[in-house]
Formats: C-alpha cells, sequence, structure tokens
C-alpha cells in the first residue's frame, strides 16, 4: 500500500524535473531576449505578451501558427531521426531547397495530369529530390567515416546557389522579373483546410508523420536499432547491427522528410519556387528537434512554438516598433541552451549513479 | 586585367585567412568552430561603428577584435563549462547575432540590412615604390593594406607557434589528449576557452577587414558564408598553416573571378558553389587515402 503511494509520487516528481528541464533552454532564451528588448527601450513583458495574443489569440491566428508550423515539424523530425541514430546532419536546409525546387518543377511542367496523379508526383519528387541530396554525404559517412557535419554544411551552401541559378536561368518564369519559376498548376496545390489562412493538407501530411515516428521508435526494430546506435555506437556494432547501413538509412530517410518538407511548402504555401524560399526552416528544425528532445509530442510543441513566434513576428513588427528579429534572437539562443542542458543532464545522472 | 584579378584575389582572401588561422587554432586546441561567420558579422558592425567614431582604423580593429573576442568566450564557456555540443552552439550563435544586429541596426540607426556611417577611417594603402610597376609581383606584394600583410604574416608565425612554442604544445595537447594535458597539470578547458577567444578575435578583425578595408559600408549579408569558408580552409589545409593558406587564397581567387564573372553570361551562382564542392571532394580523397593507408598496414 505504502509502495504504491511511494511510486505514484516518485512518477510525478520525475515528470515534473523533465518538464523543468524541457522548458528550462526556453525560459532562459527569453530572459536573454527580454534583455535585448530591454535594452532597446521595449517592455519585454509587453512584447511577450503581443506575441502570445498574436499566435493564439483566435481561431485566424491559431490557423496562421499551424501553418506556419508546418514547415517546422517535418524539418524538426528530418533533423531528430537523424540524431537519433547519432548521424549530426545539419543538411536538412538544403533538403527543403530541392525537395522544393523539384516539387515546383513537376507542378507546373505537367500541368495536364489530373490532381489525383499530379499532387502525389510532385509531392513524390520532393521526396526522392531530397533523399539524393543526402546520398552523397550518407555514403561518404558511412563508407568512408567522412565528417558529416561538413559534408551536410557545404552541401546547404551549394543547394542555395545551385537552386538560385536555376530559378535565374532554365527555370524562370517567362516574363518574371524576380527569381520565381512559373506558379505550380492548381491540380499540384495542397488543399487549404481554413480559406483564406494558409493553413493546408500539409499539416495532415507532417501530424501523419509525427504518429509514424512515434509508433516507429517504439514498436519497431529499426527503432531499437537506432537508438542503441545513436546512444553507444561500440555496443551496437558488439550487438550485430549494421551500424554504416543504418547511418545510411537514417541519412537518406532525414533528406526524404526534409525534401518533402520543401515539397509541402512549394505546394501549399507558396505555390511557387522562389529564391530565398526558406527562411532557415532547416536551422529552425535543429532547434524544434532539440528543443522537442526527439520525441514526437516534443517535436510537435517545439514546432508551434517555433511557428507562433514565426507569424507573431511578423504581425508585431505591423503594430509596433518591435523589430521581427527578436524571433531570430530567440530561435538561436533556444538552440544554444538546450543542448547546454544535455550537459548537465548527463553530469547530474552519472552523479546519481 | 590579371594583375586586377591577382589583387582583388588577395584583397578577398584576407578575410578568409584572418578567419582560418583562428578556426584552426581553436581546432588544435579541440573545438570545431562552426560560429566564425557570427563573430565575423559583429565584428564588422563594430569595426565599422567605431571607425566613424574615431575617425581611427587602429582603433576598428581593436574594438572588432574585442567584440570578437568575447562572443568566442560566451560560446566557448557554453561548450566547454555547460557542455554543450559546439556544432549546434556554433549554428545558434550564427543564428542568434545575426537576428541581434538586425535587431540593432534597426532600433538603434533606425534602418534595414545597410548602414552607412560619415568619416569612416579606412585601412591605408601601403605603396611599395619599385615592386608596384613589376607586373604580377607588384600586384602580389604593392598597395595592400596592413592587416593583409598581418594575415600573411600570421600563416609562418601560427606554424612556428604551435609547432615550437610551449603554449602550442599545450594548446596541441588540449585538443589531441586532453587526459594527458590533465596529467600534467594543465586545463585543458582553458586552453581551449583562450583558443577560442583567439578565433573569435580574428573571426572580428575579418569583419572589420570588409567594413573598413573592402566596402566602406556595412550590409548584413556583408559576410556571405566567409566564416563557412574559413571553415571549409582549415578543413582543406588539415590544419596546417601553410596549406590552409592556400585554400584561403583559393577561395579568394573564386571570390575576384566571381565578381568578374557577374554581367559577363556566366552565372555566378554556380562558380560560388565551387568552394564548397571543392571541400567535400579533398575531404573525400584524404579519407581515401587514409582508408588505403590503413588498409596497407593491416
Amino acid at each position: 500500500m505504502s509502495a504504491v503511494a511511494s511510486s505514484a509520487r516518485a512518477t510525478p516528481a520525475v515528470g515534473w524535473r523533465d518538464v523543468a528541464l524541457a522548458v528550462a533552454p526556453l525560459v532562459l532564451a527569453l530572459v536573454v531576449a527580454g534583455i535585448v528588448l530591454g535594452v532597446a527601450g521595449h517592455n519585454p513583458l509587453e512584447v511577450y505578451w503581443l506575441l502570445l495574443q498574436e499566435s493564439f489569440g483566435g481561431v485566424k491566428r491559431i490557423a496562421a501558427t499551424v501553418a506556419a508550423s508546418t514547415p517546422l515539424i517535418l524539418t524538426g523530425l528530418a533533423t531528430a531521426v537523424a540524431f537519433r541514430s547519432g548521424v549530426f546532419n545539419v543538411g536538412v536546409e538544403g533538403c527543403v531547397l530541392v525537395g522544393g525546387l523539384a516539387a515546383a518543377y513537376v507542378g507546373f511542367t505537367y500541368v495536364g495530369l489530373p490532381a489525383a496523379l499530379l499532387l502525389p508526383f510532385a509531392l513524390g519528387a520532393a521526396v526522392i529530390a531530397g533523399t539524393l541530396w543526402m546520398l552523397v554525404p550518407a555514403l561518404l559517412k558511412a563508407r568512408l567515416d567522412v565528417d558529416e557535419v561538413v559534408t551536410t554544411l557545404m552541401l546547404n551552401f551549394i543547394a542555395v546557389s545551385l537552386t538560385a541559378w536555376l530559378v535565374n536561368g532554365p527555370l524562370l518564369a517567362p516574363g518574371s522579373a524576380n527569381s520565381a519559376t512559373p506558379m505550380v498548376a492548381e491540380a499540384a496545390r495542397l488543399p487549404r483546410l481554413l480559406p483564406p489562412s494558409t493553413l493546408n493538407a500539409g499539416f495532415l501530411i507532417a501530424i501523419a508523420l509525427l504518429v509514424l515516428y512515434w509508433l516507429w521508435g517504439r514498436g519497431t526494430a529499426l527503432g531499437l536499432e537506432t537508438r542503441l546506435a545513436g546512444l553507444n555506437p561500440r555496443f551496437a556494432i558488439a550487438s550485430g547491427i549494421n551500424v554504416p547501413m543504418l547511418i545510411i538509412k537514417m541519412m537518406l530517410l532525414s533528406g526524404a522528410i526534409g525534401g518533402l518538407a520543401g515539397g509541402i511548402q512549394a505546394l501549399g504555401t507558396v505555390n511557387r519556387f522562389v529564391v530565398g524560399f526558406s527562411p532557415g526552416y532547416g536551422f529552425t528544425g535543429i532547434a524544434v528537434a532539440l528543443l522537442g528532445r526527439g520525441s514526437a509530442i516534443g517535436i510537435l510543441l517545439a514546432a508551434l512554438l517555433f511557428g507562433a513566434l514565426a507569424t507573431s513576428g511578423a504581425t508585431i513588427q505591423l503594430f509596433s516598433d518591435v523589430p521581427i528579429e527578436i524571433v531570430n534572437i530567440l530561435q538561436g539562443t533556444v538552440m544554444i541552451f538546450a543542448v547546454a542542458r544535455f550537459g548537465w543532464l548527463l553530469k547530474q545522472r552519472q552523479g546519481g549513479k | 586585367m590579371i594583375d586586377n584579378i591577382i589583387h582583388a584575389a588577395f584583397v578577398m582572401t584576407t578575410p578568409i585567412l584572418l578567419a582560418a588561422l583562428g578556426g584552426l587554432v581553436n581546432r588544435v586546441a579541440g573545438l570545431v568552430n562552426i560560429g566564425l561567420d557570427s563573430m565575423m558579422l559583429a565584428g564588422a558592425l563594430v569595426g565599422l561603428m567605431v571607425a566613424s567614431q574615431t575617425g581611427s582604423w587602429p582603433a576598428a580593429l581593436v574594438a572588432a577584435a574585442l567584440v570578437g573576442g568575447l562572443l568566442g568566450l560566451l560560446m566557448s564557456l557554453t561548450v566547454t563549462r555547460l557542455q554543450a555540443n559546439e556544432i549546434i552552439v556554433g549554428l545558434g550563435f550564427n543564428i542568434a547575432v545575426a537576428g541581434l544586429v538586425r535587431f540593432f541596426l534597426k532600433s538603434w540607426y533606425g534602418t534595414s540590412g545597410t548602414l552607412s556611417l560619415p568619416d569612416v577611417a579606412m585601412l591605408p594603402r601601403i605603396h611599395i615604390p619599385v615592386v608596384a610597376d613589376i607586373p604580377i609581383l607588384g600586384a602580389i606584394f604593392s598597395d595592400h593594406d596592413p592587416l593583409t600583410w598581418a594575415a600573411w604574416l600570421l600563416v609562418p608565425v601560427t606554424a612556428w607557434f604551435l609547432a615550437s612554442t610551449r603554449m602550442g604544445l599545450r594548446l596541441r595537447a588540449a585538443g589531441a589528449a586532453p587526459q594527458a594535458a590533465r596529467a600534467l597539470g594543465l586545463n585543458p578547458l582553458n586552453l581551449r576557452d583562450a583558443s577560442t577567444v583567439f578565433a573569435g578575435a580574428m573571426s572580428g578583425l575579418a569583419g572589420a577587414y570588409l567594413c573598413i578595408g573592402v566596402v566602406g559600408i556595412f550590409n548584413e549579408g556583408i559576410t556571405a558564408g566567409r566564416g563557412f569558408l574559413a571553415l571549409a580552409a582549415f578543413y582543406f589545409g588539415r590544419n596546417r598553416p601553410w596549406p590552409t593558406a592556400l585554400g584561403a587564397l583559393l577561395f579568394g581567387l573564386f571570390d575576384a573571378i566571381q565578381i568578374r564573372l557577374q554581367g559577363r553570361g556566366l552565372p555566378a551562382e554556380l562558380v560560388q558553389t565551387l568552394p564548397y564542392v571543392m571541400v567535400i571532394v579533398i575531404l573525400t580523397l584524404v579519407a581515401i587515402t587514409m582508408k588505403r593507408a590503413r588498409n596497407k598496414g593491416a
């Protein structure tokens, strides 16, 4: 009886500590950004209250927030699947770009196809482009142990320039002066869920993938293998897991999801590909994955948070003289504190044992 | 024409080389610095502001180095004391500092993106009389500013420092064998912090160079990812100063050529990808040779 009571009491205690640790990076980031705001002569609390209202005050605002979080759920997930297996893929940004361009290309080229064919075809092209984009760093990491951080980081810059070249030259919309492809056909567009907001069916795809990710992590052998490989590669090798093959699989999967993020953005929100297509979705995805600590629900909450920041940051600039860059400052500091926390978490555990 | 390109190549090499030497020392001591670009950006802004306020370029350089060093210290403390992952912290710094700089431009100067200030003290050019008239040699040696000279002089100095000084040896120990270093009574974390402060200061100088050595104004995109080119340069040079300088020079040459190619029908965007493609190719070649050597040994 008392044992049951104490264990019941012990569980929520651990839960609270986990929640506190998960929220700590956000709180620290808010403090840092608050200091920046204060120095610039704004009242941080007022600004944060305004941000909160602008992101969740009303159905329209919530729809905008959810729409803004859609690409972040996907890039966060793409980053998380790689991190989970111990692979430091920082190249999701590049996958978003090539995936977005591939989807747009299919969407404005094969305009004769019916929606039932064209939409899956365009999304498929995005997935394939993202996957192929990760093929080189995956093979290099698995076969030759080439540092994936450097290769994927370099590939981001290559993707930026390569897609810029394509939309300024071969794929430029006729008669268009700004670097953009033609608009995709109606049939290639993801249906909007709550017009006039840009919330579209891509959000449902993102949620479905999150659920799959959750099931996959719990119930499949591959899910367990990746966790082992991520936690302790030597033990994983010793227990007979083919780690190089696993690395290739997870990096390609990460690329596929990253490409899909770009495809959904191209077919659901932008309806074409333009230079500056991604305001750093891939990099924000890293912050999302870290803040969400790799769990499905964590990724969802973190993506909603950053989506809220992005959408409210854009409107707050209209109603006050607070620069939208406060959002970037928050994103960067959240990233920094999110990994700082892992450090002392480990330390405490070691101390406990 | 050739002289022009050579001269421009050296100009474009200076910021990459400065940051690359800083990043190299940082990496030798055990920290891969992905945040060089953020320290460059901060150095560029502060350099321009101080050059305009004081009218003195040395003061501007000192201020830029200080702000770069301060960012380096903050980054290093997060990595060494809070045990945060250096890659993520570096990326976080790039995002946060870029945001901070734009936030500051908007709230302080009410401008977005570009800042142009009056009375900016630019770096002087050192004209070397007879050499200046010799083709090619003149372009290489004459009419460069003090910071370019300093950057190139720092290449042999860094090589000597790492190979033959006590401090250099300690830094290498902190990077390669932290436990051994600790056994010798050294604190590898302090050494790592010092090397990151150095990398930050060098990147700050690199940023200031872009502002008061090249264009005379600040733009939020002024670094154009050169901090990452610096990273590429010391990966390319595998932590050895001379090959790193060669890598920086190659990137500087690409930069100079790409500026010339703009408006000539050749797509600048594709030329811009070359340094990054090369890094991947070179890392691959290095890995293949190392694998072969291992296989032979086994």
